[in-house]
């Protein structure tokens, strides 16, 4: 600023007494530069998501917690392999609780979780299983995003679409969704790519369907009617006017898209419309150990809580990210 | 209002046929029609010619196509021509004979006349020529037939048409039935009126029992498809939701021949002689029992019907999930970021981020041990300890979703500029609450009470799986697995006409709730 000249030397009376008038009192040039200024302090919107973020200590637990499956169901499986089948040949490894696994094989972190029913490492199909169903719901949550913002932005925005689009709802969201994904992945094939492509199919069309309603809700307010009458072109009037007001509501449902794929998997599988079975899943795993779950608890529980702690994580941080994503909170 | 209901009830209704041909379309076309036969124990006993008409016979069970065979075209043709002893013949003999050769068949003039007949109603001429081994043993004889493959639409039709049917009085095809009537009678073994036919198939059309629901009525049957496969072979969507559940019950009752006599003689029978039907080759023995042809009975079982254990669990869980979840809900938004809040919230998480599968069997595994409730319905000693641990296991989710909901909406309306005003005006803190709030708070919540209720109906997957609760939760899913496609498509138009009743009466119950909100001007 201006009045930087001032600040040079520590103001003093003694000094002042002895100054003339001309040196007291100067002109200072009406710049129009700094009228221009605002003296708002800076703002970075993601750099104030984070901050509030991180400020709080649950989430840097969580993120620690996240971090470390990460690590655990894509690097350490990197670093190892995983055979079904293994033991298949010495039935004494059938079964085995913690226990008798770390009497049978010595320790290792192999068998700390015990064996399955064909004697495989309860411990590696665990993270193996997990490494999938994380792909599965990371995967199915950002198709099912992307489509269905895009998607739900043009059909709140344009009248036409919208007459065409609410019966296409309307009678989609009436086809039982175990059906459609029955025959989708009995048709296509229980591969990876093919289960994604099923659960993703029709599951942007909720999300469409709120945004739409949202959008709707947004595109009167005066704002945009201002906009409009200024001439601002449809696309930028979605892109910059409405998909920013609505950046917390994205990530509100992320955290609850995430973990629902997870559980989706884990229900599919359950009703015998899972996974292919040489692709290791949570899912699987506690189908299949349900109807032992008293006999040999270490087999149901250890993919339950794997499953249970992953979804927890990510809906928690999911959910403190969209508190953090909205601009009101960013003010304290 | 009902202008808007009736309309809004058309286009449900138009939208449910549109489901359904959704679902022919999917099931009938996208599955290979091979699948049928995965489970079939037949398949491997047949060969060659037997085989593939095993298949086209199931196939058109299934209700894939439609096919003549030519064997019925050449006995109808001649037994038109030269009546009962046709098949001495030599024309006839010539007729059949003439399929042998695979190289002249073509040339017979009965299979001409065959061949023009499908043709004209755009069937198609297959042949199967004879089977010889190589040692010159027949090993299967030859077939023609002509198959037509059914559209979607034509099934569609076919459903609508055969979907709602009313008893008459000539449902019966028996000459020897004279005496055609329906009437209200004095039912004896109730003492209680009853609606009585002679002439209809079901003889009792609408009575009055000691079971649940007590008035029963079988004037009209909604015809949702009929079940091909397993046990439930040839019973319709509603019958088998209807089918009664538990063991036999021996009831001492009397024939219905002698329940007019004085005193009449009783029997240790399990015969529920309400449900009676018409059987035209009733035995002697049989009408000196029954006093007249009307004899098949269904059993009486010791439990409730699928649906009514589905519904009783359903219900009880929807009512303790809002009795409880209402005010837990209303408390954690007064005590925002108190303990009683962070708790609360910790539940509400983990019943919606821990899968569904995972919290049941840790509700089981709590309620076993620690409770000692029975688990499995089953091996049950108490039926009614049975219903504890499934109802409860509904009820809690429920009640996080809509603990979740309630303080959200609460926390939402406390910062609303009325409540403000209402502080400021000097309402207390607890009149706030129950007068302004909490009434506006429920204006969300009950929308979705009448698709909680009627959701019932369709039962629970999963936990009445792990129960194993007989209801009618694992209908659709066990069709699917089963490749039932009847039950496929009756069930998913009962899911659809369910959840579109539930949606139109959410918002009559919203509109008669808050009456700001009006659906007769286009705004609604």
């Amino acid at each position: 600023m201006d009045n930087t000249n001032l600040n040079k030397e520590p103001f003093s009376l003694e000094k002042v007494k002895t100054q003339s008038e001309d040196e007291l009192f100067y002109f200072v040039d009406n710049k129009s530069i700094n009228s221009e200024r605002i003296t708002a302090p800076r703002y970075s919107y993601w750099k104030s998501v984070f901050r509030i973020f991180f400020k709080s200590p649950l989430n840097w637990v969580l993120v620690g917690l996240f971090v470390l499956i990460l690590i655990m169901s894509y690097i350490y499986p990197a670093t190892t392999s995983f055979d079904q089948f293994k033991n298949l040949s010495d039935p004494t490894t059938f079964n085995l609780s913690p226990a008798q696994a770390i009497n049978k094989f010595g320790f290792s972190f192999e068998y700390i979780l015990g064996t399955g029913a064909s004697g495989e490492s309860i411990f590696l199909n665990v993270w193996f299983g997990a490494r999938t169903s994380i792909s599965l719901a990371l995967a199915c949550a950002a198709i099912n995003m992307i489509v269905g913002v895009i998607m739900g932005a043009v059909w709140g925005y344009n009248k036409t679409v919208d007459a065409i689009m609410v019966v296409v709802y309307n009678i989609v969201s009436n086809v039982p969704y175990i059906l459609l994904i029955t025959i989708l992945v009995y048709v296509i094939g229980h591969g990876f790519i093919q289960f994604i492509f099923a659960l993703t199919i029709t599951g942007w069309l909720s999300i469409a369907y709120f945004f739409r309603n949202q959008v709707l809700i947004i595109r009167g307010r005066e704002y945009n009617l201002a906009s409009k009458c200024l001439g601002t072109p449809l696309y930028k009037t979605v892109t910059k006017n409405i998909l920013p007001f609505m950046t917390s509501v994205i990530m509100t449902i992320l955290a609850t898209e995430i973990p629902s794929y997870i559980s989706s998997e884990v229900f599919l599988s359950y009703l015998g419309v899972g996974l292919n079975a040489d692709i290791p899943s949570l899912g699987r795993m506690i189908s299949s150990a349900q109807t032992s779950w008293t006999t040999y608890p270490w087999r149901f529980w250890a993919p339950v809580s794997v499953s249970a702690l992953i979804t927890i994580i990510l809906y928690v941080l999911g959910q403190n990210l969209a508190d953090a994503s909205d601009p009101r909170t960013h003010m304290q | 209002m009902t202008k808007y209901v009736l309309k809004r009830l058309f286009f449900g209704i138009c939208s449910i046929f549109v489901v359904a041909f959704i679902v022919m379309a999917m099931v009938f076309t996208a599955i290979d029609r091979e699948t049928i036969f995965n489970d079939d124990q037949q398949i491997s006993k047949l060969k060659y010619n037997e085989l593939t008409m095993y298949k086209y016979r199931q196939w058109q069970k299934y209700g894939y196509l439609e096919y003549n065979l030519y064997s019925n075209f050449v006995s109808d043709k001649f037994q038109q021509k030269y009546g009962e002893n046709y098949t001495e013949q030599d024309e006839y003999k010539e007729a059949v004979s003439c399929l042998n050769d695979e190289n002249t068949y073509q040339n017979n003039a009965t299979v001409k006349e065959f061949i023009t007949d499908a043709n004209s109603k755009k069937y198609e001429v297959i042949f199967l020529p004879k089977v010889v081994s190589k040692r010159g043993i027949l090993q299967s004889n030859p077939v023609l037939f002509a198959k037509k493959e059914r559209s979607t639409f034509s099934r569609l039709g076919s459903f609508i048409k055969n979907l709602i049917k009313v008893e008459t009085i000539w449902d019966v095809k028996d000459d020897s039935l004279t005496d055609r009537y329906i009437r209200f009678q004095w039912d004896k073994r109730s003492n209680m009126p009853a609606l009585v036919g002679s002439g209809t198939t079901h003889k009792y059309l609408i009575y009055f029992d000691n079971r649940f629901p007590f008035i029963h009525q079988n004037l009209v049957h909604i015809n949702l498809s009929t079940s091909l496969v397993g046990m439930n072979a040839g019973k319709d969507v509603s019958d088998i939701m209807n089918e009664s559940t538990g063991n036999l019950v021996r009831k001492d009752q009397v024939y219905p021949a002698d329940i007019d006599e004085e005193n009449p003689e009783y029997h240790l029978v399990s015969d529920d002689y309400h449900t009676v039907t018409y059987s035209e080759n009733a035995s002697d023995d049989d009408i000196k029992k029954y006093g007249d042809k009307y004899i098949n009975a269904s059993s009486l079982m010791s439990g409730f019907s699928r649906l009514n254990n589905s519904f009783v669990i359903g219900l009880i869980a929807v009512i303790l999930a809002y009795l409880l979840g209402i005010p837990l809900g209303i408390l954690m938004a007064k005590r925002k970021g108190k303990i009683s809040d962070i708790i609360g919230n910790i539940y509400i998480v983990f019943i919606i981020a821990v899968p569904s599968l995972a919290y049941i069997f840790i509700f089981a595994a709590i309620g076993t041990n620690l409770f000692k409730l029975p688990y499995n319905w089953g091996l049950a000693s108490n039926p009614t300890a049975a219903f504890i641990l499934p109802i409860v296991s509904l009820s809690l989710p429920m009640m996080g979703a809509l603990m979740k909901w309630v303080r959200r909406y609460m926390i939402d309306q406390q910062n609303a500029d009325y409540v403000k005003f209402a502080k400021s005006q000097g309402l207390s803190k607890g009149e706030i609450f129950k007068k302004h709030i909490s009434k506006n708070a429920f204006i969300y919540i009950v929308h979705s009470i009448p698709a909680d209720i009627l959701g019932c109906l369709t039962g629970a997957i999963i936990t009445e799986r792990i129960y194993q609760v007989p209801g009618v939760g694992g209908l659709l899913t066990n069709a699917i697995t089963s490749y039932d496609n009847g039950i496929i498509v009756g069930a998913t138009v009962f899911y659809s006409f369910l959840s579109i009743i539930a949606m139109i009466l959410g918002d009559v119950l919203l509109a008669k709730y808050d009456p700001r909100i009006s659906f007769d001007n286009k705004r609604g």
